[in-house]
This record gives structure tokens, C-alpha cells and sequence, in this order.
């Protein structure tokens, strides 16, 4: 795959509460980030269990980015803590798997915050476009997984 | 096998390895709607801790002593010898001990 086609896949866990709401202010507000993102929502990061993660790279994702509430907003209390120190596990196993961890992304995003969210995705699609295609999917394109 | 072959199966490892019970207690989560067996949370804790308070004593023994062969850390610490041969394995693949000579036919090791 040439380098100038290359278009990473960016898999984007959003909490319900901050997060996916401000991905949904961009939209409104007419605000442009790139489409390489796929948006699943979750009602709270501290939903996101590591093999999810993990999962989506596994299946070709080039980078995965968590969302969450800013510190002291989260809606359950406590569940963006709860993963910022599963999010400190992960880096550390995927180090270990040999994947840039430049890949994975934990960022506090609130619900007003739609210009941020927009700047974010700019931001984290030149990053990964910089980094290549995962492991993974140099694999895919050339035998089956 | 490939190499990106061998990160496949690694990854599809580690992604089992992070269901385990042991990891999730370290990353502090309690699996919701499954009761914890409280035996088993223990000897995970007390397996965990055992192996790192182990390592210490070998690390501290090493540290006052100068270089030992894995008998002398055996009697030094009171460990069975393959017990600390597994903890030995593990803080050299840690970088933390190495090889640093050889006495009556054993490797000496010392901190890094």
C-alpha cells in the first residue's frame, strides 16, 4: 500500500455523557475532521474493558482513541478514572506486543466541547498517517488473516 | 512462522490473558454479575505478592552480598533453589540481574 494511499482506520470509544455528546456538537456546529473515524458510544469509558481495545486492533484498526469525561465530571463518579489506570495497563501490553503505543489515545473531551473534539481527530489522523498502517493490516493486505 | 503471524497469535493471547481473573484484579476490575470466589481472589493476591516479595529478598540478598550462585540465594533467603531459579528467569528477562560469572560450576548473579 503507498504510503500517500494511506488512509487509517481510527476506532473512537466515546462516553454518552461528555465525549459522544461533543462529537455530536461538532456536527452541529459545522466543524470538519476527517471520516477515518468510527465512532461506537459507550455510557461511560470505565465500560471499556481492555480486550475491546486490543480487539480493535487486532481487526484492523490503526489507532484506537478512548474519550471520556474530564477529570471530576464523570457521570458515574469515578469511571474515567477506572480507565485512565486500565488505559496505563494497556499502553504498557501493547508496548510489549511490539505496537507503537502513539496508536492509543485517552483524552478528556466535555460535551461543549465540539471544536476540541474536531481538533482531536485532525490531530490524531495526521499522527497515525505519520506512523503507517498497523501491523495488522499490513498483514491483511497481503495475506488473509 | 511469520513474524506478523507470531504478533496475531501473541496479541489473541494476550487478549485472553486480559480476561483472566489474575489481570483484571491488577487493573482493578471486578467482573460485574460474577461473584468473586473469595478463595481464589486470595491465593491470586497471595501468589502475586509471594513472587514480588520473593524477587525483593533475592534483589536485597544480592545487594548485601555481591554477586551469589542460585544456591547461596537459596540459603540466603530461605527460598527453594527452583523457586528462585523462576524468579532469577524473571529478573533477568526484566533486566534487572545478570550473569556476571561462574563459581563451583554455577552462574553467579548480580544487579544490573
Amino acid at each position: 500500500m503507498a504510503e500517500s494511499e494511506f488512509e487509517p482506520l481510527i476506532v473512537a470509544f466515546c462516553c454518552n455523557w461528555c465525549a459522544y455528546a461533543g462529537a455530536d456538537l461538532a456536527g452541529t456546529s459545522r466543524f470538519e475532521y476527517p471520516t477515518n473515524v468510527r465512532i461506537i458510544r459507550v455510557m461511560c469509558t470505565g465500560r471499556i474493558d481492555p480486550p475491546f481495545v486490543l480487539s480493535a486492533l487486532r481487526w484492523g484498526a490503526d489507532g484506537v482513541l478512548i474519550a471520556g469525561c474530564h477529570p471530576g465530571d464523570c457521570h458515574y463518579v469515578k469511571g474515567n478514572y477506572m480507565m485512565e489506570r486500565r488505559f496505563n495497563f494497556l499502553k504498557e501490553v501493547i508496548n510489549h506486543l511490539g505496537i507503537e503505543p502513539a496508536r492509543l489515545r485517552l483524552e478528556w473531551v466535555s460535551a461543549g466541547e465540539g471544536g476540541k473534539f474536531a481538533a482531536l481527530i485532525r490531530d490524531m489522523t495526521k499522527e497515525i498517517k505519520d506512523l503507517g498502517p498497523s501491523p495488522f493490516r499490513r498483514l491483511k493486505s497481503g495475506e488473509p488473516v | 512462522m511469520s513474524e506478523p503471524r507470531k504478533l496475531i497469535k501473541k496479541t489473541d493471547a494476550t487478549i485472553e490473558a486480559l480476561k483472566t481473573q489474575r489481570l483484571r484484579w491488577v487493573m482493578g476490575i471486578s467482573q460485574v454479575g460474577v461473584k468473586i470466589d473469595e478463595k481464589r481472589y486470595h491465593e491470586a493476591v497471595d501468589n502475586i505478592m509471594k513472587d514480588e516479595i520473593e524477587r525483593q529478598m533475592i534483589i536485597g540478598a544480592v545487594k548485601e552480598r555481591g554477586p551469589l550462585t542460585i544456591k547461596e540465594l537459596s540459603e540466603a533467603t530461605d527460598i527453594p533453589s527452583n523457586r528462585v531459579l523462576r524468579h532469577i528467569i524473571a529478573l533477568r528477562k526484566a533486566g534487572t540481574v545478570s550473569e556476571v560469572g561462574e563459581k563451583e560450576h554455577g552462574y553467579l548473579y548480580a544487579v544490573s
